[in-house]
């Protein structure tokens, strides 16, 4: 959470709990419909095993089925040491995959990787370089309530790892509980440094205590029950695009922001074409994964 | 630039000196100051008509008039609307004469209702015109939100103004954002008005004597702020007799205290608010929760002491603050200090001289109580304000000349934060950052024949941001709407000008009388504003912060045209007319108008200059206004149709847009119903009902959905597209009058409320999420502030 968050946080409980009349009501409302989009949804890793890229199209706002698949389109991910590596889409089903061979492994720390889709026509490029990231010290757990108010107890997780020092360094934080990855809104969590943005130079530090327990369900965890946590290294545009998705999903009340588009790293080759969203990223990954145990306890 | 200024001062002050020693004696002159008979306080915009010559004068902020004629005599007519009117015979033979005048309440009770405490047919004699006065007496009979009356709450009651949206921090005035409005408690300007994020506002009104909004037409005496002027000011404390009031409410209890002091030569008030909402809270709150904070505090003073008839000193505070927590906690508050010294040169020549302090702070911290040294984060970030303003006005018989100037330092802290993960504390601040804010004016308000009265001035403004400081120099070559690239940084020390910018800024008034009842007036004006409120959420937080005008960021520029015609109709049963209506219509051009680029990130960003976007804007509108001012019905009627838009290169592809606050239509109305016998204790109710309606503000609606990693994000095809609906509110309130007793307790009531009474769920906003069972239904949520009828009851009491 940044600085303002903390106070949209205040602000809602505020209203909501102490004068207690706020509300919240689903509404209709008639929208427009832009023209359709290609949406990318690309991420690559240092990971071993195969890599996905998704491509998609936008589709009416309150259209609930599953966006149409982008079908047909060439996709391929070259690395600036000259290796082009080719996704196919098997299934049809918009989702594009390389396919290693055995034991090859695609992403490399500091390397940069440029996607090229051609697809109806059009050729859409992006690129990303795959940054450096810490290791995860310790997983770790302890007693607490599940909430102020609250008499019932769980198990609060905190992962401890540090930040590189020197350069500025960008990250996200994913967590899984028991094998599912938690994927709320408020589970996207972006760090730099090793604090939120908006905060203080925080450059080489362990990343600071509310970062390390962004790793918990609202319920907190149970006995027994397993936590895998992953640090992912990101580019500053990643940040920006994951921080924004972030505030877009989570806007409202009384403090909320202007809706805006969200920023996008795919750019049409042809002057004037028809924009792209999404984003495509690469990543390296470290995980740490630990069972609530009484040995795991603090 | 500092000579410049040295030798504004100098010409000023030789020209001050050479017209009030050379002035022709064959002329005399009869001042004074017009008091309230019942506690000494002085009455602001007493009209003083001398009979025979069919001249005039008005009381200024303090009281003080002078007429001039020659030998003969007179007989002066003194009136203001709730006091009975009043002549005096004066002879003048060889002498100056010193004048001291009271007038008597109408009403002999306290509650008794003035609607508006001014001059009688002011609106159609006066020249000022786009200007709205309310009493605090009006203002107390107003049906307020949880029974708190509010100044900030019921001026969004009249003409022009509008908020956007329910509890939202400020107002706005004609097309203009909050922080255009300079927001003035004796003179000291105040930066953050809002308690509990907005939904009340700073000024006790057991300390509050006036309240004036001033919308266009401004005078050469204000600048700063481009929309509008509200100029709240104090009581002077009861200079007669002790008196003690106060106020027990749900949400917060007042308590204040005036008596005159060093024989009646001068008198005091103390006025004191908390809120309590914590206190009674505290029982049930337990575990983490258990020493939460929740309550804000406000105390207002001010003391004045007459040392002679020529000097009177006034000394003016404001303390306030809003503290929020438990474990994590944040609070805000402003402190205001203002000294002023009033100084009679001659009968004809008026100094006051303020000297102020002002000062708007937040601190947030996550670790509140202590109990976690190894990790927390705390940031801190003011405003502060010294400045040094010396206001003349000379009464020249047909015209009242004032002229003056200011000098204001501004140092802004724009944020101090404090990071400490596992034992190791880090602290990151941004620089703090100094202007200096000069002007100098003069302005003349003239009766040029019996119909025509003109009102013109000129301001010369001089900005300077001065170091140390760093200077930062952004790249132009990118996509226009995007954040701008930081190319050089350049360091400047202590005292050295980094950026100036001037700006002559004329002011122009004529009010043409159309007989005795009716008039027609025209205005103009422009207006500098230097600095800033870094802003882009619906409703102002707390957290914004204040930035002086850069190199980067230019200052806004205002020019406004006005123009009215005034009428007051009908018979009234006291004095005066019992109608007075009147309709404006202006246009606004508005320059360098700040906005900001998609995902702009505003905290604790050193290169926030480049997020900034600017444009320019207009703003047009008519206004409709009608007052009936006595009788058992008696209130106002407004309405509004407005249109106010921005054109920003980046935003909307360059296109005009609607601004967030803009609504295009506003109907707003306040009845105040005083049953017959009120005044002679038979009837001991009295009751009071507003109405208002505001077209939706735009919003930005999304038009399609894609997917990244299940979630499901928008896109927009432009900013403020769509309108929400409707903004509709009925608020009823009625005022029980203890009875008559014997004893020390003067006076009581209890007031019954109910805010929104037919419990509309108004709409704040409309925003649009997924479910948060689905993730892939999206949905278009309706925040209301308030959804349900809120009533409440307040007991007040006077000593």
């Amino acid at each position: 959470m940044t600085t303002l968050s903390y106070f949209r946080l205040l602000g809602a409980l505020l209203t909501l709990v102490w004068l207690n009349t706020a509300c919240e009501t689903v509404i209709d409302a008639k929208l427009d419909t832009s023209p359709t989009q290609l949406s990318v949804d690309g991420t690559i890793t240092d990971q071993p095993g195969p890599q996905t890229v998704r491509l998609s199209l936008t589709a009416p706002y309150f259209d609930s089925a599953t966006t149409p698949a982008a079908k047909g389109a060439t996709v391929t991910v070259a690395d600036n040491t000259g290796r082009t590596y080719v996704f196919t889409d098997p299934d049809n089903d918009g989702y594009y995959v390389w396919q290693p061979a055995q034991r090859d492994t695609m992403g490399r720390i500091g390397r940069t990787y440029k996607l090229t889709i051609a697809y109806q026509g059009d050729t859409y490029i992006a690129s990303s370089t795959m940054n450096r990231v810490p290791a995860i010290d310790s997983l770790v757990f302890r007693e607490a309530r599940i909430n102020p108010i609250s008499s019932t107890m769980g198990y609060r997780a905190s992962f401890y790892a540090r930040d590189f020092p020197g350069a500025r360094d960008y990250y996200r934080v994913r967590f899984f509980w028991n094998g599912v990855l938690q994927n709320k809104p408020r589970n996207i969590v972006t760090v730099q440094d090793a604090a939120f943005r908006g905060s203080a130079d925080t450059d080489g530090l362990q990343f600071i205590q509310p970062i390390r327990q962004s790793i918990n369900p609202d319920s907190l965890y149970r006995m027994n029950d397993s936590v895998r946590v992953e640090v992912q290294s990101i580019t500053p545009e990643a940040f920006d695009f994951l921080s924004q998705l972030r505030t877009q999903l989570t806007n409202g009340g009384l403090f909320a922001t202007p809706p805006a588009n969200l920023p996008t790293n795919i750019v049409n080759m042809a002057n004037g074409g028809r924009a792209a969203t999404g984003f495509f990223t690469a990543s390296a990954i470290r995980t740490r994964s630990a069972v609530v145990k009484k040995e795991n306890l603090r | 630039m500092k000579k410049d200024i040295l030798l504004y001062w100098l010409v000023l002050l030789s020209w001050l000196v050479s017209v009030d020693t050379g002035f022709a004696q064959d002329k005399l002159t009869v001042s004074g100051y017009v008091k309230d008979a019942a506690n000494a306080e002085g009455l602001i915009g007493v009209s003083v008509y001398v009979k025979e010559t069919g001249t005039g004068a008005v009381t200024n902020n303090y009281g003080f008039y002078a007429v001039t004629m020659p030998p003969g005599t007179y007989n002066l007519v003194v009136s203001y609307v709730g006091y009975t009117r009043q002549t005096q015979t004066v002879t003048l033979t060889d002498r100056n004469v010193k004048l001291d005048l009271e007038l008597t309440q109408e009403g002999r009770q306290l509650q008794e209702v003035t609607v508006s405490t001014q001059r009688e047919d002011d609106n159609v004699k006066s020249v000022e015109m786009s200007v709205n006065r309310i009493g605090v007496q009006t203002i107390k009979r107003i049906p307020a939100l949880l029974g708190e009356v509010d100044v900030v709450r019921s001026i969004q009651l009249l003409p022009g103004v509008s908020t956007v949206g329910e509890g939202a921090t400020g107002f706005n005035v004609r097309g203009g954002s909050i922080d255009q409005n300079l927001v003035l408690l004796d003179e000291a300007p105040v930066y953050n008005s809002s308690h509990l994020f907005g939904f009340f506002s700073v000024f006790n009104p057991d300390a509050v004597k006036d309240v004036k909004l001033i919308k266009g037409g401004i005078p050469a005496n204000y600048g700063g702020r481009i929309a509008s002027i509200l100029d709240v000011r104090l009581k002077e404390g009861n200079a007669k007799k002790g008196e003690l009031n106060g106020g027990i409410g749900l949400i917060f209890s007042r308590l204040s205290y005036e008596r005159p002091f060093l024989k009646n030569k001068g008198s005091f008030i103390v006025a004191a608010r908390r809120s309590y909402a914590d206190i009674l809270a505290q029982p049930f709150l337990r575990g983490d929760l258990r020493g939460s904070k929740f309550y804000f505090y406000d105390l207002t003073a001010k003391a004045n002491y007459r040392i002679n008839d020529k000097n009177t000193v006034f000394l003016s505070g404001y303390l306030g603050r809003d503290v929020f927590g438990a474990d994590f906690g944040f609070n805000w508050g402003s402190t205001t200090l203002s000294a002023r010294w009033n100084h009679v040169f001659s009968d004809k020549l008026f100094l006051n001289t303020t000297a102020y302090y002002s000062n708007y702070d937040y601190a947030l911290n996550s670790d509140l109580n202590g109990k976690n040294p190894q990790d927390y984060f705390r940031t801190n970030s003011r405003i502060v304000d010294y400045s040094l303003k010396p206001d003349f006005s000379l009464f020249l018989g047909r015209s009242t000349l004032t002229f003056g100037g200011q000098s204001i330092l501004h140092d802004f802290q724009p944020g101090l934060a404090t990071a400490t993960s596992a034992g190791v504390e880090r602290t990151f601040g941004l620089n703090s950052r100094y202007a200096l804010e000069n002007a100098v004016y003069i302005g003349n308000e003239q009766q040029l024949t019996r119909q025509l009265q003109l009102q013109y001035g000129l301001r010369y403004s001089l900005f300077t941001y001065i170091g140390p400081g760093e200077a930062y120099t952004f790249s132009n070559d990118g996509e226009v709407g995007k954040r701008k690239a930081l190319v050089s940084t350049q360091t400047y020390d202590r005292g050295k000008s980094i950026q100036t910018y001037g700006n002559w800024e004329p002011r122009f008034a004529a009010k043409l009388d159309l007989g005795d009842n009716s008039s027609v007036k025209l205005s103009y004006n422009r207006l500098a504003q230097y600095i800033h409120l870094i802003s882009n959420t619906t409703a102002s937080t707390p957290l914004d912060v204040w930035t002086p005008s850069t190199n980067n960021v230019k200052p806004q520029l205002a020019d406004q045209i006005a123009g009215g015609y005034f009428r007051n109709f009908g018979k009234s049963s006291t004095q005066g007319r019992a109608y007075e209506a009147s309709v404006e219509v202006y246009y606004k051009w508005l320059q360098n108008q700040i906005d900001y680029i998609d995902g702009a990130s505003l905290i604790l960003n050193q290169y926030l200059e480049g997020d900034l976007l600017s444009g320019r804007g207009r703003a047009y509108g008519a206004e409709f206004y009608v007052k009936r001012n006595t009788g058992v019905v008696n209130g106002w009627i407004s309405y509004t149709l407005a249109k106010t838009e921005r054109q920003v290169a980046g935003i909307n592809n360059g296109d005009w847009y609607a601004t967030r606050f803009d609504r295009r239509h506003t109907l707003t109305s306040v009845l105040l119903i005083d049953p017959p016998g009120r005044t002679d204790g038979r009837s001991r109710w009295n009751f009071s009902a507003t109405f208002t309606f505001a077209s939706g503000t735009p919003a930005t609606f999304p038009t399609s959905r894609f997917e990244y990693e299940g979630y499901v994000p928008y896109t927009v095809n432009g900013r403020n597209n769509y309108r929400i609906p409707p903004y509709h509110r009925l608020d009823l309130a009625a005022t029980l009058q203890g009875r008559k007793r014997t004893g020390k307790r003067k006076d009581d009531n209890w007031v019954f409320s109910v805010y929104n009474v037919y419990a509309r769920k108004n709409p704040f906003s409309v925003f649009f999420q997924p479910s948060s069972t689905d993730p892939r239904i999206t949905q278009a949520v309706r925040y209301s502030v308030f959804a349900s009828a809120i009533p409440s009851v307040t007991y007040n009491f006077k000593f």
